[in-house]
């Protein structure tokens, strides 16, 4: 595979993150533009756990999955511990899209936004996968307004009753409560708490709920919605790290988000509902009027782009290869296994 | 998709066709009878189920390792990588995959050794020859012959469904039915059939051993029966293979006719 390494032509530096760095590159033989996200080595003892599990993890997932909003791995090479993901190339995310002040969002941006995330999320549920790290900066976005789903690293198959899972996943303003209350046994209603709080940051242009502690993201998640109790939450008191809150009141949605229409509260009511079990799946709020209620969401090409890229790289249009599932053919056939 | 095997790279990619099976392994087939390939590959399948127990993981995850195991030789000979050092990489990678706790490398060729020498020591009288950093290395030369396909899906699920369907007390035929299921993981079965038509063929040979007529209920399924009937040949004659084959003063000379990698480890 590491002959691979040449097929790809680094254009720039992307990003860096805590396991990967980002590169935009060039396939050699297509043309196409794509991200190639190298692995960080890590430690000596990383190194001897051979193949990094998040890129595992990434890899056996995205193999599977074929969806618009969901981001298309095309190939994997490196050697050893030493390895390259390539992706869809995509300009920008949803996190630099908000923060951006130059844009402002109309009622249909935000409709688009959120319908493509709740398919790529639908999807995903569908085929039992939790993915368990929703935020604006996992939604990538490309220059013709397509989202996609990105950061497997933290995804997970559910729906084997034996199974836990531990409560240490999602970036923590976009934590479900239960989550916090340390729930072992949990489902989809996870990612759509997350989906909740980032739309409601599309409509406020800063976190909804920005906790400064596990305890704090607790506080400010109850006295915005209300704190729970066995009747609006049954079983509540049973999770491990239950604590019991003071009785705060919810605050009216509609004196937090004062320009939305109605059905979007609704929609966001419903995600951010403190019960799991009360909060709707993707399919079902796909199904809310605000969906198919005017204005209709914005095509791609109306989304806003970031002013960051607005002006740069005019030649990388076109660039779109959604469908080109990487083989390996090329080196399936390859000779002795050398040791050394 | 993960959770439609329609749509997997388990049914899209890898339900193989006999002729191209064996097409693949004409290489091996010069030097080894059919049978003498499929005894070896036992051999191994039972390596990678005690490597399984002595580590403590799951069925599910035993089932998996020699999945890859298959998938790796159905496109390479078998000198390609000593299957020695392949049985344990696939056992690594399938914990990894399946996350069931982890195995750290080291334990694992402790776990490779301690088997070698208490329980397979009919077959080879020396130590495990490999190391941690030839583990690595084939970890990620498993991978990519697997061309990154990952999930594979098990008869176990569908096995469980059937017999419930079947009725409330059917725990024994459940129990035998899914011993057939992990004798299955011997034969090539893994790689020809989906793992729903593998689960039927499993719970048929179970019910004529336990002499349970269910006729009428197997007429029900909607099934290519035909395939049926194949994937319970198979079984049977592996069936009869272990009946006439003592694997202890056979396998030796087997290994030995084994076609073999140029490139040994050093020590």
């Amino acid at each position: 595979m590491d002959s691979k390494s040449k097929k790809y032509e680094i254009i720039e530096f992307l990003g860096e993150g805590q396991f990967a760095t980002v590169y935009k590159a060039k396939d050699s033989v297509t043309d196409k533009i794509v991200a190639v996200k190298k692995i960080k080595l890590g430690t000596a003892e990383d190194a001897k756990d051979g193949v990094n599990r998040t890129a595992l993890r990434e890899i056996k997932l995205l193999i599977e999955l074929d969806h618009e909003n969901i981001i298309a791995l095309f190939d994997v090479f490196g050697h050893l511990s030493n390895i390259s993901l390539v992706y869809d190339f995509m300009d920008t995310d949803l996190e630099v899209i908000i923060k951006d002040s130059s844009i402002v969002f109309t009622q249909s941006h935000i409709k688009a936004y959120t319908i493509m995330t709740l398919k790529g999320l639908e999807y995903l549920h569908m085929n039992w996968i939790l993915h368990r790290d929703l935020k604006p900066n996992n939604l990538l976005v490309n220059k013709k307004g397509i989202l996609k789903i990105a950061d497997f690293g933290l995804a997970k198959r559910f729906g084997t009753p034996d199974r836990l899972h531990t409560h240490r996943v999602v970036t923590r303003f976009y934590r479900a409560p239960e989550l916090l209350f340390g729930a072992r046994a949990y489902g989809p209603a996870v990612d759509i708490w997350a989906v909740g709080c980032i739309v409601a940051e599309l409509l406020l242009r800063v976190p909804f709920l920005p906790g400064e502690s596990d305890l704090d993201q607790l506080t400010k998640i109850f006295t915005t919605l209300g704190s729970p109790n066995e009747e609006t939450w049954p079983g509540v008191a049973k999770l491990s790290d239950y604590v019991v809150f003071k009785k705060f009141p919810a605050i009216p949605l509609r004196e937090i988000f004062t320009a939305a229409p109605n059905e979007l509260l609704d929609v966001i009511g419903g995600m951010l509902n403190v019960n799991p079990l009360a909060r709707p799946t993707s399919s079902e709020a796909l199904q809310m009027p605000y969906f198919s209620n005017r204005p209709p969401p914005s095509l791609g090409s109306q989304l806003p782009i970031p002013s960051c890229i607005r002006d740069s790289n005019p030649e990388d249009q076109d660039q779109d290869a959604k469908g080109q599932k990487r083989k390996f053919t090329d080196y399936s056939e390859g000779g002795n296994y050398d040791f050394n | 998709m993960a959770g439609n095997f329609w749509q997997s790279s388990h049914y899209q990619q890898w339900i193989l066709d006999k002729q191209d099976l064996v097409r693949e392994r004409q290489l091996d087939l010069q030097i080894l009878s059919e049978e003498e390939y499929q005894k070896i590959g036992i051999f191994f399948s039972n390596f990678i189920q005690i490597l399984g127990e002595q580590l403590k993981l799951k069925q599910q995850v035993i089932a998996t390792a020699t999945v890859y195991f298959k998938r790796f030789y159905a496109r390479n000979s078998l000198k390609c990588i000593d299957p020695l050092l392949l049985s344990p990489t696939c056992v690594f990678l399938a914990s990894k995959v399946e996350e069931f706790g982890v195995i750290s490398n080291s334990r694992l060729i402790t776990t490779c050794q301690t088997v070698l020498k208490n329980k397979l020591n009919y077959a080879y009288t020396q130590e495990f020859p490999y190391r941690t950093n030839h583990i690595l290395e084939c970890e990620f030369y498993l991978l990519e012959n697997l061309d990154c396909c990952l999930i594979v899906f098990q008869p176990y699920r569908p096995l469980l469904q059937l017999v419930q369907d079947i009725g409330q007390h059917e725990d024994q035929l459940l129990a035998l039915a899914w011993r057939v299921v992990n004798d299955s993981l011997r034969t090539d079965l893994s790689l020809l059939y989906p793992p729903y038509q593998i689960a039927i063929g499993c719970l048929q040979i179970a019910c004529v051993i336990m002499q349970k007529d269910l006729k009428s209920w197997f007429a029900e399924l909607n099934v290519d029966i035909d395939k049926i009937q194949e994937i319970s040949r198979y079984i049977i004659n592996l069936f009869e293979l272990w009946k006439s084959y003592d694997e202890k003063k056979d396998i030796q000379g087997l290994l030995n006719k084994m076609p073999k990698s140029k490139l040994q480890p050093t020590r």
